[in-house]
């Protein structure tokens, strides 16, 4: 079947390419596609050079290395930078407050020394940090100790150690009953009380590193202000430099500029 | 706050180094784009690039804020591009390196694409960067303008300083090569018309 040639009134290479960009004005368009529902060799056309285009967007160039060395992305300093210095202290200090709040921080200077206690907690007995045991960290006590001391820890690291011990004698046949083992109670409640301690543990780290964070960030910006007063000293005392040589170089211009119209008056 | 490219070209005249840092990250990776596909390798595109922002830089004091900031540096980026060209006296050049570094694409694609997928389209881009090189300046300018940086017929024209339908016709014959040449070596999609 041979194709018929295309009858299109007007430049039909333009319009086709203005209809395949979509940068065609709307009475050419309405125009063109009537003639396309009637002139397959231009829809044909049309349909190939969209192939074409589709092809092209798959074409990249490589990677660019940034032209502007060292510098981050303005997107990521514009924020930060267009802070003001005392906003960015109030913001840090009052981060430190509600983290403080959050964990609950509890200062204390009294004849036992400096104590700083965190957590809603109440923290262990003395007795239970005095013997090793099991003891539980809610227990009612007004100890003024870090609510994660090394005796819950070491306490509670004898009994998990208890408990796999227990663990590995249930599955050897012919161990000694768990019982033997475990200064804990196997019982329900004894699972129960080891995963709160965990959970307790785990959230007095994060409350610590939460402060932690708090800090170095007020210490990052206090550090990014020194250096920015430092760097704008120098800058300063740089233009005084220059100033003065400015001045000096005017100064003995004036004295030429004098002296040669004294020799010009004598002549 | 984001600086319009016109607040940011008052702010370096001004002095403000910042500020025209601003605009090399905003432009590089287009600029260095339009130089790549127009010139056809990576390190001279890379030049033309740095030397397209230096020259906007000596003569910012001159610009008049006449037309868009970015039409003024593509002006730049393809007179460099020109120079280039007729310098080298040759058309542009296809850098594709003849064996594919597996490493190197499974870095450089999607997570989700398989090597297969990969292979295929670094062969696509090859032969992309083929039937390119094969059209003449004039042709590949107006195709990348158009294709790749979504500029109307009329920026066009304005920008390379010829007649509207100039560029069309440009345009036309371009990709009619295209088509031939890529049809030789790709199975070019049969979808519907882009626009």
């Amino acid at each position: 079947m041979t194709q018929m040639p295309c009858g299109y009134a007007g430049d039909r290479d333009e319009t086709l390419i203005a209809y395949l960009y979509d940068d065609i004005d709307p009475a050419a368009r309405a125009e063109f596609d009537t003639h396309l529902a009637t002139c397959e060799q231009c829809r044909i056309e049309l349909q190939a050079l969209g192939g074409v285009r589709s092809t092209l967007a798959r074409w990249n160039p490589p990677e660019l290395k940034s032209l502007v060395a060292g510098s981050p992305p303005a997107v990521r300093r514009s924020w930060w930078r267009e802070i003001p210095a005392w906003a960015q202290v109030a913001a840090a200090l009052l981060f430190l407050g509600v983290s403080a709040g959050i964990a609950n921080l509890d200062i204390r200077y009294d004849r036992n020394g400096l104590a700083i206690r965190t957590g809603w907690s109440t923290p262990p007995s003395p007795r239970a940090q005095s013997t090793g045991a099991t003891a539980p960290i809610g227990a009612a006590s007004q100890s003024n100790v870090n609510a994660a001391s090394m005796a819950d820890l070491t306490a509670l690291a004898a009994a998990l150690r208890a408990e796999f011990r227990s663990q590995r004698a249930t599955l050897t046949p012919g161990a000694p009953s768990p019982r033997t083992f475990a200064p804990m109670a196997r019982s329900g409640a004894g699972d129960t009380e080891i995963l709160r301690k965990v959970r307790v543990l785990i959230g007095e780290t994060e409350r610590r590193q939460e402060r932690e964070l708090a800090l170095r960030l007020a210490q990052a910006i206090g550090e990014i202000n020194a250096a920015r007063q430092a760097d704008l000293r120098r800058v300063d005392l740089s233009l005084n430099r220059v100033e003065n040589n400015l001045g000096v170089e005017v100064l003995k211009n004036k004295q030429s500029m004098q002296y040669l119209m004294r020799v010009s008056q004598r002549q | 706050m984001t600086w319009t490219d016109e607040e940011l070209v008052a702010r370096s005249i001004s002095g403000d180094a910042d500020s025209f840092n601003e605009l090399i990250l905003r432009w590089e990776r287009p600029i260095y784009a339009l130089a790549y596909r127009t010139i056809g390798r990576e390190e001279d595109a890379r030049d033309v690039c740095q030397e397209t922002f230096l020259r906007a830089f000596r003569a910012l004091p001159g610009f008049r804020g006449q037309a868009k900031f970015s039409s003024w540096l593509y002006r730049i980026a393809l007179n460099l591009c020109r120079d280039w060209l007729r310098r080298e006296r040759r058309a542009p050049v296809v850098q594709a390196p003849e064996d594919v570094d597996l490493m190197d694409l499974a870095a450089s694609g999607e997570p989700s694409e398989s090597i297969e997928d990969l292979v295929a389209r670094k062969d696509l881009s090859r032969a992309v960067e083929k039937a390119m090189a094969l059209l003449p300046e004039e042709q590949r300018t107006a195709i990348v303008l158009k294709e790749y940086h979504g500029l109307t017929f009329q920026e066009i024209a304005d920008l390379i300083g010829c007649p509207l339908s100039t560029v069309k016709t440009r345009l036309y014959q371009g990709l009619t090569v295209l088509r031939r040449e890529l049809a030789k070596n790709t199975a070019v999609p049969k979808g519907p018309a882009r626009t």
